[in-house]
């Protein structure tokens, strides 16, 4: 039952672990000079010539674009540039520094009832707009 | 608005006439620079007021979050659609983009909408090219009876809302949104005016989705290809939300008495589709039924009505878009390399992509809502609002948000940590590309965390 825990991983005590430890270096104790070479962990498995064709052999800087190094090469540098420098820098700079509304609202509108009472006009015009400058057709017109 | 909207219709001749190699680079280019020019809906004269008006189109504080979001998937989700579709054809490759295009200037008619009856025109009219997107190059066999659910689930609920508005469009002589909210609100309560309340919010509550009339979206977005699966979560799902908040301005006092249903449906979504993607064993239907759970919070928080819940509804939204996208982005990643979506054919990769390990946390921890990115800012605020409208509800969202947080790290620890599995081959090393794409998913949502306030809508 406390097998059950091990799906969890390496996280669980080694008493009930049965499976290999894995942390332990499996490679060939060497001489002074050490060797770089690190032993698989599994097997290569052979694939009978049907892998799936490495693209980084062909090109060793694949960025996963398209599979023509030019074209690859050009996708990253347009994808990055107008990605992060365009839309992230200057659109957040942009989006950072839009004016912030409420507060100017707020502050107009008590400047303006400040200004109107000083000057004893009423504080708004029921009417949006100058109801002279208004031309109606008479009655009997269509 | 032409100013976006002429720029990616563009887009279209654009792909035809490139040349073969350049397609993806250059949609991908232009993409990120209309994303970029669509920031200029961000900027409001005032806040509850429209901008950028003309007689058919425009923005308020509650669509120029979503028009950005959509503006901003487009060349995402062509970033995430180049590799799998190096073997296609050509021409094939270049309908798929055309597609894509075309849903999203779709989806910026939609959202720029000022006319309810436009606004379901282009919600109806998206259904088209996802439904395409599903169909055709979807991988399994499924995909026909995910297009299927997909369509007449949409259809189905929305054809009582053409009624619906066409009955409303006769009653008063209008159906602008700039007026609606002036006109009488219904009154009556009978049994008429409650049928006519259910057909206008019935289509939307199928497109969030509500849990009961779901089913289509666990379906829809597994069988779909990487883009498809992105744009619906991330934008699809929100039309649905934004139809509903419009369409209550004018649904009166009787959503009152008549969201508790939906309420309760909402509620316990959050809890049963958290509880199924404990039990889920494949990656993409995890995240579908995630979706399901946010969606549910975001249905409660626009039925209260209140300030908060707006505010709460929509912020998630959009920071859900974001986070969504980026977990389908990221099981896509797994999938090209594995063929495989269940979880445990592809465990702790973590090992052998550190640092796709590292986007994976990112989006867990988002999904799961953590603060203070707005996902939890967002997910807090409809909280709070429906203590407010009834305490009860705190036992159905503190449940489903805990167990919201149990499959977000099972998710995590399942694809990241613990033994790799023998089986697999040798894993590609992590592409250039998919470091951007998802970057470009996860930048913006932490950059929101500075200024939240872009995306509280009316507050």
């Amino acid at each position: 039952m406390l097998t059950r825990l091990l799906r969890f991983g390496p996280a669980v005590p080694r008493l009930i672990s049965s499976q290999p430890v894995r942390f332990v270096s499996r490679s060939k104790p060497t001489g002074a000079a050490g060797s770089a070479a690190v032993t698989d962990l599994h097997a290569p498995v052979d694939q009978g010539g049907h892998a799936e064709a490495d693209p980084y052999v062909k090109n060793r800087d694949f960025h996963g674009f398209s599979s023509d190094p030019e074209v690859d090469e050009w996708n990253m540098r347009t994808a990055f540039f107008c990605g992060i420098s365009v839309a992230l820098v200057f659109g957040g700079f942009f989006l950072a520094y839009l004016p912030d509304h409420t507060s100017w609202v707020r502050r107009e509108a008590e400047r303006v009832i400040v200004e109107r009472e000083k000057a004893g006009l009423p504080l708004i015009d029921p009417d949006y707009y100058d109801s002279s400058k208004i031309i109606l057709p008479t009655a009997g017109e269509e | 608005m032409l100013k976006i909207l002429i720029p990616t219709l563009m887009l279209i001749p654009a792909i035809w006439l490139s040349p073969a190699k350049w397609i993806w680079q250059m949609t991908t280019m232009n993409g990120l620079l209309i994303a970029t020019a669509s920031l200029i809906w961000m900027k409001k004269p005032w806040d509850t007021g429209w901008s950028f008006l003309s007689p058919y189109l425009g923005t308020d504080s509650l669509s120029s979050p979503l028009l950005v979001l959509s503006c901003w998937l487009l060349p995402l989700m062509v970033m995430a659609s180049q590799n799998h579709m190096t073997s296609e054809p050509i021409p094939r490759q270049r309908l798929y983009i055309t597609i894509m295009v075309i849903l999203h200037s779709l989806l910026i008619l939609a959202f720029g909408a000022t006319e309810l009856l436009m606004f379901y025109l282009m919600f109806e009219a998206t259904l088209i090219p996802t439904l395409f997107l599903i169909t055709r190059w979807g991988n399994q066999t499924e995909r026909l009876t995910a297009g299927t659910y997909f369509l007449f689930y949409t259809l189905a609920g929305s054809l009582p809302l053409l009624v619906a508005l066409l009955m409303l469009q006769n009653d008063t002589g209008t159906l602008s949104m700039l007026i609606l909210p002036y006109t009488q609100p219904l009154t009556h309560s009978n049994w008429g005016s409650g049928f006519w309340w259910t057909a206008c919010l019935l289509a939307f509550l199928v497109k969030m989705p509500l849990y009961g009339i779901h089913l289509w979206l666990p379906k829809a977005h597994v069988e779909a290809p990487v883009a498809g699966s992105m744009v619906l979560a991330a934008v699809l799902l929100k039309l649905g939300g934004y139809g509903m908040m419009r369409i209550l301005v004018i649904l009166g006092p009787l959503t009152k008495e008549l969201a508790y249903p939906f309420m309760v449906l909402a509620l316990w979504g959050l809890i049963m589709t958290a509880a199924i993607c404990l039990r889920q064993t494949d990656l993409k239907s995890l995240i579908a039924y995630s979706s399901v759970g946010h969606m549910g919070l975001v249905v409660a928080g626009i039925l209260i009505q209140t300030t908060w819940g707006f505010s709460g509804a929509l912020t998630l939204m959009i920071a859900h878009g974001l986070t969504s996208s980026a977990l389908f982005c990221l099981a896509n990643t797994n999938y090209e390399r594995t063929h495989t979506r269940t979880m445990v054919l592809a465990r702790g990769l973590q090992a052998a992509l550190p640092l796709m390990g590292l986007w994976w946390f990112i989006a867990s921890v988002a999904n799961l809502a953590l603060p203070p990115l707005p996902n939890f800012v967002a997910e807090v605020s409809i909280i709070m609002s429906l203590w407010n409208w009834s305490w009860w509800t705190i036992f159905l969202t503190g449940t489903g948000t805990l167990i919201t947080a149990g499959y977000s790290l099972y998710m995590f620890l399942m694809t990241q940590r613990g033994p790799i599995p023998s089986h697999i081959l040798p894993l590609p090393p992590s592409h250039t590309r998919e470091h951007l794409l998802i970057a470009l998913h996860l930048l913006p949502l932490l950059l929101l965390t500075l200024k939240p306030s872009l995306i509280w809508g009316w507050c």
